[in-house]
């Protein structure tokens, strides 16, 4: 382990994933290192609006010009991974009007196109709004993917020779002679691909450059090195409904508060959300009054939510950061802004760098900007071309009526295959023939399957971050044994009912905030069928040792009877009990047993 | 009382439309205003071409569920529920908007289990894709519906199946009205025959005009052979013979009704068939009806629409819609409820209407209409009655198939418990399958194989039931079980009318 790369980045969000990206692209030799699945942390956590800046057109006007240029780079540069949905900001009869002239204002100032219409075209645009609406303003919001933008921005970087480990916590920041010189990782399952059940192995990386770049978690690696971070995480509540009520992002004109945002993600809505300080990022309580909340506030602006389906929840902190002394009280008034701290400048550490604060929309021009900073302590001289190189996947738009006729899938299958794969899709649905759809909620198919399976190794929540397969309707009910079925050929049986298990697992825990109505009929259809048809909250092949089936035979009396086949091992169907088992980062809160993001 | 015996409705429609202004919901009507959930526009407005047919207000004609009153006096209607949860167009062209009926489905697979054609035919992925599954997956911008919709034979077997309430044939008639709108070839063969197959009111009532010729022409052989070569109308079939007297023609020279009850009223919903095809059928409504006392009324009418819907063809259905609702509205504010002897036709009054579109008191009209048998089983003590009037004379046995369409009703035993305890009757249940014709399904040359693989565990029940004469309510499966066994098929009715020495 003597050999020494240019810059280790530490972190697999958006922003993590854009500075390995960038780095790569720059020549330099880079390594990605993140202690779950990419987006596992904030990033997989949000609701997935691509900003236009209006949010912060009146409260922070440096944030929103920034969001209005990186969004119009990003519909170029992840044309796949964005949907250009368009948004507004309505207005209710109880809110301020002078707040609606504000925003107006806000908007031009930023150069956010706006324009104000009607309730009546409103409606037109989004019939399901609310009738007292009475007017809104209408920008380019837009809706973003997060998985798919930090896969493809790891694939590219990979491409330009960048190494990527996921499943690898930082286990120490390496500081010799008063500077960092590295960072020590442990692969759960040793280091490549995750594969379940290898045994886990540590390493040491040696770097010119660390770079931290947790966002909330950033006060960890931090304490690791020896200085101080000074994040303060910030929890929200986001909840996902089943079906789209709205096409655009539907935003409430008014200062602040909790519930003002419905952004349709993919085939859903995603509902936001909350802002409370937390402590820790990692164990923080999960309300059902915060999912009520959303619910019960955002019926105010579209009433068909009241009585729509809703598929689970989640929980996201976001990495807020001022500079020490600034002492806002109320985390939604703390600065959206990303903030560079150079260690070597700030702590007299040489040898690292945090970046902290910022969004997701503005992940790329953060890249840049501690890219260019990297470079700069390097000595590296490269130019930054990430806002013009289109990510794998964004460079052409798919080829629908092709794809249909080439690849003999239906309509809808073909749709969502492009829509997911963008210019990848030829390549990736030519692999198999025939190609049987794996997951029937969202249309993906065995060739979409595999292909995240060659990327992800057995972690089949890295295949449906990358697929959304299970993230339907049924949220995996009818297809994580279809989907785990995919490993079976190249991996070992115990290797798929682990990864069977585990997606099974974190399918269930955003379930957990659903549990009344359609989607309580479903968790019930789900574990009955697991349960009791695949037997799988007690299946003898679970074990891990011998069946001693002489014990059924021989009845209760027999010698070795009692507890031969009782021990469920890691299959509960009823995810809550056994969700610490599932849990793939160990030892955490019951609570985030999730491996990533929650939809 | 004699109104509407003039004709089916055709020439008396204009008049009609006139009369039913004066009757209170005439001038700029709020109807359909532009947008909100419960005030929806139109749904399927007819192109221009065909403008001229329809009356030409009822575009601006208020909707029952916006909230007018009701047109039927003293009827309930729905009230104005702000928080109900009406598709509205959300997709340009006024095409509905029903992915939240995704919601109800928890993907239990029943309604694919119970399809009769996902049995047969590898190639169609079944009503939980074509309905939950492909609704989901859409977005605004989104119109292309895939081709495998038209194979559905909206049967509406998964309606009943589901345990959930997620309105199936409602997403599959919709997506098969948006795709042969915007994704069929309007000069194709396959457009041409089923455009002809669903318009099958107008084929009769031309046939009508020339019964002999007709039935003798249309199932003459070398015309059979080009018939499928061009048309692709499978030669096999036989058609239906034509009447030589129409039920109108013969209502009309019996002097219509012959029994005035304001008290008891029923409109008589014939449909095509009962027509052009087996006035008996209605001639022994008529007479059941008689005997019970009620007066009957023949409103003018048109298709009810039902092969329209499993064609795609909703700008026709809508048409003959509005002429129905029109004239049933009217037979309901005169204190009659609404009657069909074709189950498919009582069903798509009931339900495909009011799930369809949005035509001024066409909620009134769902709420009022039944099957002729239902509603005297409602209405009457048929036991008794049928005790007293003492059974057949000879016995006769019957084997009896219930249509899909009688299914989604609840009706699928009526006919056995009606007559299980009368004395010479012998009815044999032929069990739960489809008959496979499904209206024009069965009609299609590519379809007719399938079509008859599904008929064949009725047809082989059918043979091994005792009795030799077939029974349904429903007209096209009559044509099956016919096609099948050779045997003869009655209607219910007609059994009823001999038991009742009507």
């Amino acid at each position: 382990m003597d050999r020494q790369v240019d810059v280790v980045v530490v972190g697999g969000g958006s922003t993590g994933c854009g500075v390995v990206r960038d780095l790569a692209r720059r020549g330099l030799d880079a390594v990605l290192v993140e202690k779950g699945n990419l987006t596992h942390g904030t990033t997989g956590r949000m609701h997935g609006l691509l900003h236009s800046g209006g949010r912060y057109a009146v409260s922070d006007q440096k944030s929103a010009e920034e969001c209005i240029e990186e969004n119009r780079v990003l519909r170029d540069i992840a044309a796949h991974c964005v949907e250009e949905t368009g948004g507004m900001f309505v207005k209710r009869p109880e809110d301020s009007e002078e707040y609606f002239q504000e925003k107006l204002e806000g908007c031009k100032a930023c150069n956010i196109p706006a324009e104000v219409i009607d309730g009546e075209e409103a409606r037109r645009r989004e019939p399901y709004l609310a009738r007292d609406v009475e007017k809104a303003i209408a920008l380019p919001d837009g809706a973003i993917d997060p998985f798919r933008l930090c896969v493809s921005n790891a694939a590219d970087a990979r491409e330009h020779g960048a190494r990527i480990e996921t499943h690898a916590p930082v286990t120490d920041v390496l500081v010799e002679d008063g500077e960092v010189v590295g960072v020590e990782i442990e692969h759960e399952t040793g280091p490549g691909k995750r594969v379940h059940r290898e045994p886990g192995t540590t390493e040491e990386i040696r770097a010119r450059h660390v770079v931290n770049a947790t966002g909330a978690w950033a006060g960890n690696v931090g304490e690791m090195a020896g200085v101080d971070v000074e994040v303060r995480p910030s929890k929200g509540v986001m909840t996902v409904m089943n079906t789209r009520q709205v096409d655009t992002v539907i935003n409430r004109c008014r200062p602040k508060g909790d519930a003002d945002i419905i952004v349709p993600h993919e085939t859903a809505c995603i509902l936001g959300t909350t802002d409370e300080e937390v402590d820790d990022p990692e164990d923080y309580p999960e309300e059902d009054w915060e999912v009520d909340l959303m619910i019960e506030t955002l019926s105010e602006l579209v009433p068909a939510l009241e009585d729509a389906r809703t598929l689970r929840s989640f929980w996201g902190v976001r990495p807020l950061y001022e500079p020490p002394g600034t002492g806002t009280e109320d985390p939604t008034d703390i600065t959206r802004d990303y903030f560079l701290l150079d260690h070597g400048d700030r702590d007299d550490l040489p040898g690292m760098t945090t970046i902290v604060g910022g969004k997701l929309t503005t992940y790329r021009m953060m890249a840049e900007s501690i890219s260019d900073h990297v470079c700069e302590t390097l000595g590296h001289e490269a130019t930054c071309d990430t806002a013009e190189a289109p990510l794998p996947g964004s460079e052409d738009p798919a080829r629908m009526e092709e794809l249909m006729d080439e690849f003999g899938l239906r309509s809808p299958v073909a749709r969502r295959s492009g829509q997911r794969l963008g210019s990848r899709a030829d390549d990736v649905l030519d692999e198999y023939n025939p190609n049987p759809i794996v997951c029937n909620c969202e249309s993906v198919t065995r060739a979409e399957v595999q292909d995240a399976v060659d990327d992800a190794g057995s972690d089949l929540n890295a295949v449906r971050l990358r697929t959304r397969a299970s993230m339907g309707n049924c949220q995996g009910g009818f297809c994580t044994h279809r989907i785990a079925s995919e490993l079976a050929e190249e991996y070992p049986e115990p290797v798929v009912r682990d990864a069977e298990d585990e997606l099974y697992q974190e399918r269930w825990k955003g379930q957990r905030h659903a549990l009344w109505g359609e989607q309580l009929s479903q968790a019930m259809l789900n574990h009955l069928l697991h349960a009791t048809t695949m037997n799988r909250d007690g299946d003898p092949a679970n074990l891990d040792g011998e069946v001693d089936f002489g014990a059924f035979d021989a009845g209760a009396d027999a010698p070795g009877a009692d507890g031969s086949g009782g021990d469920t091992g890691t299959a509960a169907a009823d995810g809550g009990r056994a969700s610490d088992d599932a849990a793939t980062d160990g030892g955490r809160a019951s609570d985030d047993a999730a491996t990533d993001g929650g939809r | 009382m004699t109104r509407h015996t003039d004709d089916d409705g055709d020439a008396g429609e204009s008049n009609e439309a006139t009369e039913s202004s004066d009757g209170g919901y005439e001038g700029p009507t709020p109807g359909v205003p532009e947008s909100g959930r419960d005030e929806q526009p139109s749904v399927f407005v007819p192109d221009e071409g065909e403008a001229a047919e329809t009356d030409a207000t009822a575009g601006d004609r208020a909707a029952t569920d916006g909230g007018v009153e009701s047109a039927s006096a003293g009827a309930d209607s729905t009230e104005l529920d702000p928080d109900a949860y009406d598709p509205v167009d959300v997709f340009p062209g006024g095409d509905l908007d029903l992915r939240e009926g995704a919601d109800s489905c928890y993907k239990c697979t029943s309604c694919d289990t119970s399809c009769p054609v996902a049995e047969v035919d590898d190639e169609f992925p079944g009503p939980k894709f074509q309905g939950p599954e492909q609704w989901r997956l859409k977005r605004k911008d989104d119109h292309d519906i895939d081709e495998s919709i038209t194979s559905c034979s909206n049967c509406m077997r998964c309606d009943d199946a589901c345990p959930s309430g997620v309105p199936l044939s409602q997403m599959h008639n919709e997506a098969r009205g948006q795709f042969v709108e915007r994704q069929m070839e309007k000069l194709s063969v396959e457009y041409i025959r089923n455009r002809v197959l669903a318009n099958y009111r107008t084929s009769a009532s031309l046939a009508s005009m020339f019964p002999r010729t007709a039935s003798f022409a249309m199932n003459f052989g070398p015309a059979r052979w080009a018939m499928e070569k061009v048309m692709g109308i499978p030669k096999e079939r036989d058609f239906p013979e034509f009447a030589t007297e129409t039920f109108r023609e013969w209502w009309k020279a019996r002097g219509g009704a012959q029994v005035e009850n304001p008290d008891k009223r029923v409109a008589y919903f014939h449909g095509c068939y009962s027509n052009y095809n087996t006035p008996e059928v209605g001639k022994a409504l008529v007479s059941v009806y008689e005997h019970f006392g009620y007066e009957v009324m023949v409103p003018p009418q048109k298709c009810s629409g039902t092969p329209m819907f499993a064609n795609g063809m909703l700008k026709d259905a809508r048409r003959h819609a509005e002429t129905n609702v029109e004239n049933l509205v009217e037979a309901i504010a005169d204190g009659a409820d609404v009657i069909a002897s074709c189950t498919s036709c009582s069903l798509s009054l009931r339900q495909e209407y009011p799930e369809l579109f949005d035509l001024h008191g066409i909620d009134d009209v769902a709420e009022h209409t039944f099957e002729a048998l239902e509603y005297l089983r409602i209405h009457e003590d048929l036991e008794e009655a049928l005790d007293e009037a003492g059974g057949l004379d000879d016995e006769r046995a019957f084997a009896y198939h219930a249509p899909c369409h009688a299914r989604n009703q609840g009706l699928s035993r009526q006919a056995v418990e009606t007559f299980r305890d009368v004395d010479g009757v012998k009815m044999e249940d032929v069990g739960d399958s489809c008959s496979g014709i499904s209206g024009t399904y069965g009609w299609k040359e590519e379809k007719y194989e399938k079509s008859m693989e599904i008929g064949a565990e009725m047809f082989e029940h059918m043979e091994d039931a005792e009795g030799e004469v077939g029974m349904t309510e429903c007209p096209t499966c009559a044509m099956q079980m016919e096609h099948g066994t050779g045997y003869e098929i009655e209607h219910p009715l007609q059994l009823l009318e001999d038991a009742l020495g009507a």
